[in-house]
C-alpha cells in the first residue's frame, strides 16, 4: 500500500486563493478572483480553471493566464454544465515539459456566492435523504463528495426522528461513524490537501473526536485502524452522552406508556 | 405506443411484478400496466415510441439518443418513472425467455435509481442511452454487447466519474483493450478473480489516480495519456503480459 506522502513536488493552493461566485441564468456564469502572488511558482507556470457538477462527466475547462499575468474569469458562460452542486477546480500547471505536468491544484472549490440555480456550500457532514429502502431503515451512500445517511422514505418521520429523537440517534450514529471511518481510510488520502470532498471531512472530524487527536492510521495498519475508529466513536458518544440520552428516553418513554 | 411514466405507485407495482416473474420464472408481467393511468401518465412533451427487439445496447442507445433528443438532459438523468416505464415496455429485450424462461435480475436492472451511486448505472436501458450521450465516439467496447446484462466494461468505467471526466479516456480504452485481430474485447482485461497486468477492474482505474496528481490529465492527447500509462499497459499480441503484482495478504 502506498503511504500518505506527497512526494510529487506540488505545492497546496490554499482555498482563500480562490473566491467563486456564480450567478443564475441561462447558462449560469461564474467570476472568480484568484491570488497566488506569494506561492513563489514560475511566472511563466500556466493558469486554469476547471468547472464541473456532481454526478456529470462534464468538465469545463477556462484558461486564466500565467501567475505573472493573471486573466481573471469574468461573467463566463457556464453552458453544458447542470445540476445544483457545481465546483472547481484550481490548477498550476509547468509550462516546459511536453506534458503538463501540475505545480499546484486545489480542488472540490465550491462557489462562496450562487443565486437559486446553484447551491453554496455544504449541507452538513451527514446530509440525510429520503428513498425507498424496501424493509431496510437506513444505509450509507458514498458518493462523489458526500456521504448520505439514506432513511425509507415510508416510515413517517424517520428523517427528522434520525436527527432528534435519542432512541434512534444513539444506536444508529455510532455504527453510521464507525462505517465511514473504515471507508474514509480505505481512501489513503493525503489530509494536507486542500479537498472538501467526505473522506477529508469525516478523517479531521474524527481527529478532532479521538482522545489523544491522533492522525487516522494508514489503511494497512488493521490493528491501529480498528482500535483508532473505536476511539473516535467512544469519544462521540462521550461528547454527546448517547448513554444517559438513551436511558432518560427509554424513562419518559416508559412513563408515557403507564 | 404513446410514452409515458410510471407514477410512484406505478414503480412498486412494477417491482412487486418483477418479484412473482423471478419466483415463476416461466409467467409474463402483464403489459397492461404499461398504459393505465392509476399507474402511469403521459409523457410530456408527447412522444411515440417504437417497440423494436433491439440486440445490442448500441442499437438501444441510438433509438433512445435519437427519441430523446429534444429533452432537458437533467430531467433524463434524473426520471425514475420514464426509465422504468421503458423497462417493461422492451422487457422481452432487456429480460428475453431463453428455453421458455426469464432470469429476472436485480431491481435496479429495470427499475432505474438516480440517486442510488451504487444502482443507477446498472439500469440497462438508461446506461445504453447514458454511454452514447458522452462517449459519442469509441463506445464499442461497451455499446457492441447484448442489451440483456450488464457487461464489465460499462459497469467498470460508468461508476467511476473522475475516469469519464478525462477527455481522452474513451479512446484510451479502446486502444488498450479492443483487439482488432479479434474484433472483440481482449480476454481476460476485466477478470476480477486474477490480477494481470493493465487489468481494467484491478489497474487502470489506480493508475490513472495516480497519474492525475501529477500530470494535467485534461489536456492530454490520448497517445500522451498511453505514454504516461507504462509498460505495464503495452500489450504484445493481443496477450497481457504477466506481471509480479502483489496482493493484500488473506
Amino acid at each position: 500500500m502506498i503511504k500518505r506522502i506527497n512526494s510529487l513536488g506540488r505545492k497546496r493552493i490554499a482555498r482563500d486563493c480562490v473566491a467563486i461566485s456564480v450567478q443564475d441564468g441561462q447558462p449560469r456564469r461564474f467570476s472568480a478572483s484568484i491570488e497566488l502572488s506569494e506561492t513563489g511558482w514560475p511566472q511563466d507556470a500556466i493558469v486554469v480553471m476547471e468547472a464541473m457538477c456532481a454526478g456529470s462527466p462534464v468538465v469545463k475547462r477556462f484558461g486564466c493566464g500565467t501567475v505573472g499575468s493573471l486573466s481573471l474569469p469574468r461573467d463566463i458562460p457556464l453552458d453544458g454544465i447542470i445540476g445544483q452542486n457545481v465546483f472547481f477546480s484550481l490548477k498550476v500547471i509547468d509550462p516546459s515539459e511536453k506534458i503538463g505536468r501540475l505545480l499546484g491544484v486545489a480542488e472540490n472549490i465550491r462557489p462562496i456566492e450562487t443565486g437559486k440555480q446553484t447551491e453554496t456550500g455544504r449541507r452538513g457532514i451527514l446530509p440525510v435523504e429520503s428513498v425507498p429502502l424496501g424493509q431496510q431503515l437506513w444505509q450509507l451512500d458514498f458518493r462523489e463528495h458526500d456521504v448520505y445517511l439514506l432513511v425509507n422514505e415510508s416510515v413517517d418521520g424517520l428523517s427528522e426522528r434520525m436527527r432528534s429523537d435519542p432512541m434512534i440517534y444513539s444506536l444508529v450514529y455510532p455504527e453510521v461513524i464507525r462505517q465511514i471511518l473504515a471507508r474514509a481510510i480505505e481512501q489513503n488520502i493525503d489530509m494536507e490537501e486542500a479537498d472538501d470532498r467526505w473522506p477529508y471531512l469525516w478523517l479531521a472530524f474524527g481527529k478532532n473526536l479521538h482522545p489523544a487527536r491522533e492522525k487516522p492510521p494508514s489503511p494497512d495498519d488493521e490493528e491501529t485502524k480498528d482500535d483508532w475508529i473505536e476511539q473516535v466513536v467512544a469519544g462521540f458518544c462521550q461528547m454527546h452522552s448517547l448513554r444517559d440520552k438513551y436511558a432518560l428516553a427509554v424513562t419518559r418513554s416508559d412513563s408515557a406508556g403507564d | 405506443m404513446e410514452l409515458r411514466r410510471f407514477n410512484n405507485k406505478g414503480i412498486e407495482t412494477f417491482r412487486e411484478a418483477l418479484a412473482i416473474c423471478r419466483e415463476g420464472p416461466k409467467s409474463d408481467i402483464s403489459t397492461d400496466l404499461l398504459t393505465n393511468s392509476e399507474f402511469t401518465y403521459v409523457h410530456s412533451p408527447k412522444i411515440d415510441i417504437d417497440l423494436i427487439s433491439f440486440a445490442t445496447k448500441r442499437e438501444a442507445a441510438v433509438y433512445l439518443n435519437k427519441l430523446f433528443g429534444g429533452l432537458s438532459k437533467q430531467d433524463l438523468l434524473n426520471d425514475a418513472g420514464l426509465w422504468s416505464w421503458l423497462s417493461l415496455f422492451y422487457f422481452d429485450v432487456v429480460c428475453p425467455k431463453q428455453s421458455g424462461e426469464r432470469k429476472v435480475r436485480n431491481d435496479y436492472t429495470y427499475i432505474f435509481e438516480p440517486k442510488s451511486s451504487r444502482h443507477f448505472y446498472r439500469h440497462l436501458l438508461f446506461v445504453s442511452w447514458r454511454i452514447l450521450d458522452i462517449a459519442p465516439s469509441h463506445n464499442r467496447l461497451m455499446l457492441d454487447s447484448s442489451i440483456s446484462s450488464l457487461d464489465k466494461f460499462t459497469s467498470e468505467v460508468i461508476k467511476r466519474l473522475y475516469l469519464t471526466r478525462i477527455p481522452c479516456f474513451f479512446e484510451v480504452l479502446d486502444r488498450l483493450y479492443w483487439d482488432e485481430s479479434i474484433g472483440r474485447a481482449r480476454p481476460g482485461v476485466t477478470n476480477f478473480a486474477k490480477v494481470t497486468a493493465g487489468n481494467l477492474a484491478h489497474r487502470l482505474p489506480v493508475r490513472i489516480r495516480q497519474l492525475e496528481k501529477t500530470y494535467d490529465l485534461q489536456s492530454l492527447t490520448a497517445d500522451q495519456l498511453i505514454e504516461l500509462l507504462g509498460e505495464e499497459f503495452q500489450f504484445d499480441g493481443g496477450v497481457v503480459k504477466q506481471m509480479h503484482l502483489s496482493l493484500p495478504k488473506e
